[in-house]
């Protein structure tokens, strides 16, 4: 864990670039949405420039117990963000005497992002969660709270890597003959732990350990798998 | 009649030594001069109803509006000043909005009631968002309602206390209504049970005749949600309540 | 309970945030002016220890050459500051300020390093969003509920949790380092800590040209804090004569 900060080193030499409020620091979500269960997976690779921060971050927030919200970008947008939820989890708790189901937990995080339109919460979030008919379902949503209801998701540093990955593995796109089964949630996490072990070959961002957390009707499960650590 | 209090009920945040605010009370007793207004819960759902004093012959009854749709799910119906009763119905209206724009879901009705309970109970606070109101709302309301938990009624007055009731009357025949509703209210009823019930009990306490140009009926139900009768339906409930009716006149007469 | 709040400063008189506000030509150039390099901690079987050099650079020019910028928050907190030194000094009058009200309140209970971290990542974060951060890397490390704890704040509100922790230079040069050693012996005693971090501030003298041959050394054990230093190190630059690059 580290901060690789040479401004302060070199103080004197930049009168004239602006201070910049955000960071990069990286990190992938993935999250799959099943027809009775939910999961999500993170990796803990926090990162800034060429330096890695820390290799034990997970970037997965429980909210409640139905929902989790996986969280990367700018760490510190991140860290603010998931207080304040936490907040108006409690508060909405306390005002309506019952705890905050996630369509309304959707809701209310893309309004908590658009209310920072201009100046926004540098994040991408998806947001995992389990419905009143007991199907698992996945929102994701850009920085300025544009939200998207799916079934599986691949956000942050190795989003764009991984979303033709999952859209080939879940939706079965681009395959011919092939028997389509529901998916089940052993076979969602192995997909998880296939996708992330990709992403880690090529992005810098993305590595040292596998995050993975998962919904059912009657349990909660939490699961760390092992990945390359350079 | 209030003689002895007349050192404490000057001020709205001053307590009388015996730990009571008049103000308060005065503003309960206004209640009682307003309009009678009665809410029956059922398990298919609520009914509301009101009395209209058509005090002329000139005035445009349908511009008396004493239940008013607060969101699609949740209805009020409100007895006492009826201007204050416009801030309160803005207020709730603005929390029902607002919590479907943060929530993406219908608020439930004890929520939109507490709100408005907040509301109530603002005056004499002043801070750096605005001056103290100088009086508490000389209102009481009735919300009816289906939310996830079914169909609710709930009573809040100007002390901004709000409970849930199976059948509430408020205004000036609300004790003789109350009764009634004691007496002839089981939860097993069905809703059209209630409308009759409760034109029948409006009935009893209102002065006038009861017809369908002096009376308000809403209902609120799980598919409809908040309706309110035309005159054409109004006429069709007033029917089942003619012959009960008529086999008390002689009861409703000598109660007078 | 304000009272830490109510303090003024005189980071006020040279804040630049007023005059920006009312101009739209004036805006926020804050840069590090006074700046002090790597701060390195670490957390062994039943303690922290931190360490920073106590050199205030100005530019390239050696300024201060006995600033020390390591600070016991309370008895089980320790932290440690890098980058400019009039943030900081501002950041430790905030510091103080915040302790004597946690003192004020006369319960016993000091404020936990994990709180302490908390609250300075909300400082920190309120000041970047305003465009106006304290431009420093805090350094925290104490005793949480029995255990050693480190963690670390940067200017952006950033904030981490690790068994190690280096800023600046050292991020590049002392990290390397502490994770083989911590990588070879997982839990290491107060000696062994002591003696890696002493290796790695030598390090990062021979290689950081903001650092400096004195620095302190703070040590924090559940039987209570120990202050080293300052220390110096006794530099051989005899073989750099036959470095090629360095004639």
């Amino acid at each position: 864990m580290i901060l690789a900060n040479t401004e302060s080193n070199s103080s004197l030499k930049s009168h004239n670039t602006r201070f910049n409020p955000y960071d990069d620091n990286g990190g992938s979500i993935v999250a799959i949405g099943g027809d009775d269960f939910v999961v999500i997976a993170s990796d803990t690779r926090l990162s800034t420039g060429f330096s890695i921060y820390s290799r034990n971050q997970s970037k997965l927030f429980k909210l409640s117990k139905k929902s989790i919200l996986g969280s990367s970008g700018c760490w510190c947008d991140t860290l603010t963000l998931t207080r304040l939820l936490n907040a108006r989890m409690q508060m909405y708790l306390h005002e309506h005497n019952k705890e905050m189901n996630t369509p309304a937990l959707a809701q209310m995080l893309s309004t908590m992002l658009y209310y920072k339109r201009f100046f926004p919460y540098y994040v991408s979030n998806i947001l995992a969660g389990i419905e009143s008919d007991g199907s698992g379902w996945i929102y994701s949503y850009d920085p300025i709270g544009n939200v998207e209801k799916c079934k599986f998701r691949a956000g942050g540093s190795s989003g764009v890597l991984l979303q033709p990955l999952l859209d080939n593995q879940i939706m079965l796109s681009n395959l011919q003959n092939i028997d389509e089964q529901p998916l089940s949630l052993e076979k969602a996490i192995k997909i998880i732990q296939d996708v992330f072990t990709s992403a880690a070959e090529r992005d810098i961002y993305t590595g040292d350990e596998i995050r993975i957390m998962s919904i059912t009707a009657d349990c909660f499960k939490e699961e760390k798998i092992q990945m390359r650590k350079d | 009649m209030f003689l002895t209090r007349s050192e404490y009920d000057r001020g709205v945040n001053t307590f009388s030594p015996e730990g009571r605010l008049f103000q308060i009370e005065y503003a309960i007793e206004a209640i009682k001069l307003g309009s009678t207004a009665i809410g029956i819960c059922t398990s298919e759902g609520v009914v509301l109803a009101v009395e209209k004093r058509i005090t002329s012959p000139l005035m445009e009854a349908t511009t008396k509006e004493k239940i008013v749709e607060v969101d699609k799910h949740i209805g009020c119906a409100v007895s006492g000043l009826m201007a204050d009763s416009r801030t309160m119905i803005d207020r709730a209206r603005i929390e029902c909005q607002n919590h479907w724009f943060t929530y993406d879901e219908r608020i439930t009705v004890e929520s939109c009631a507490q709100a408005v309970s907040n509301l109530a109970i603002q005056f004499g606070d002043s801070d750096d968002d605005g001056a103290a109101m100088s009086r508490p709302f000389g209102v009481a309301i009735l919300f009816a309602g289906c939310d996830e938990k079914g169909p609710q009624l709930f009573h809040m007055d100007p002390s901004g206390t709000s409970f849930q009731y199976d059948a509430k009357a408020i205004g000036s025949g609300s004790e003789g209504a109350q009764q009634s509703l004691q007496e002839s209210y089981n939860r097993s009823m069905t809703l059209k049970e209630a409308i009759t019930l409760i034109l029948t009990i409006l009935k009893q306490v209102m002065e006038e005749k009861l017809n369908s140009n002096n009376v308000e009926v809403v209902t609120v139900t799980p598919d409809k949600l908040f309706h309110m009768f035309s005159k054409e339906e109004l006429d069709q409930a007033l029917e089942n309540v003619t012959p009960l009716i008529k086999d008390e006149g002689e009861a409703s007469t000598s109660r007078k | 309970m304000n009272f830490y709040n109510s303090v003024n400063f005189p980071i006020n008189f040279n804040n630049h945030q007023d005059i920006s506000e009312s101009s739209d030509i004036i805006k926020h150039f804050h840069t590090p002016i006074t700046t002090a390099t790597s701060v390195l901690g670490i957390a062994f079987n039943n303690g922290v220890i931190i360490s920073a050099d106590i050199l205030g650079s100005y530019g390239s020019l050696a300024r201060f050459k006995n600033f020390s910028r390591i600070l016991q928050a309370n008895k089980n907190t320790l932290l440690g500051v890098g980058g400019d030194i009039a943030d900081f000094q501002y950041l430790k009058e905030l510091i103080q300020g915040k302790m004597i009200g946690e003192e004020c309140l006369e319960d016993d209970i000091p404020l936990k390093p994990a709180s302490l971290l908390c609250w300075l990542t909300r400082v920190m974060y309120n000041r970047r969003s305003k465009i106006d951060p304290l431009w420093n890397n805090i350094l925290v490390a104490g005793i949480q509920d029995g255990k050693p704890y480190l963690g670390f704040i940067d200017k952006l509100g950033t904030a981490v949790e690790d068994k190690l922790i280096a800023t600046g230079y050292g991020a590049y040069i002392a990290i390397p380092l502490l994770r083989d050693a911590l990588e070879k012996k997982p839990d290491l005693n107060k000696q062994e800590a002591e003696e890696l971090m002493k290796k790695c501030m030598e390090i990062l003298y021979y290689r950081d040209a903001r650092s400096f041959n004195k620095y302190e050394l703070a040590i924090l054990t559940t039987e209570g804090t120990e202050f080293k230093g300052p220390i110096e190190i006794k530099a051989n630059w005899s073989i750099s004569n036959d470095v090629c690059g360095y004639e």
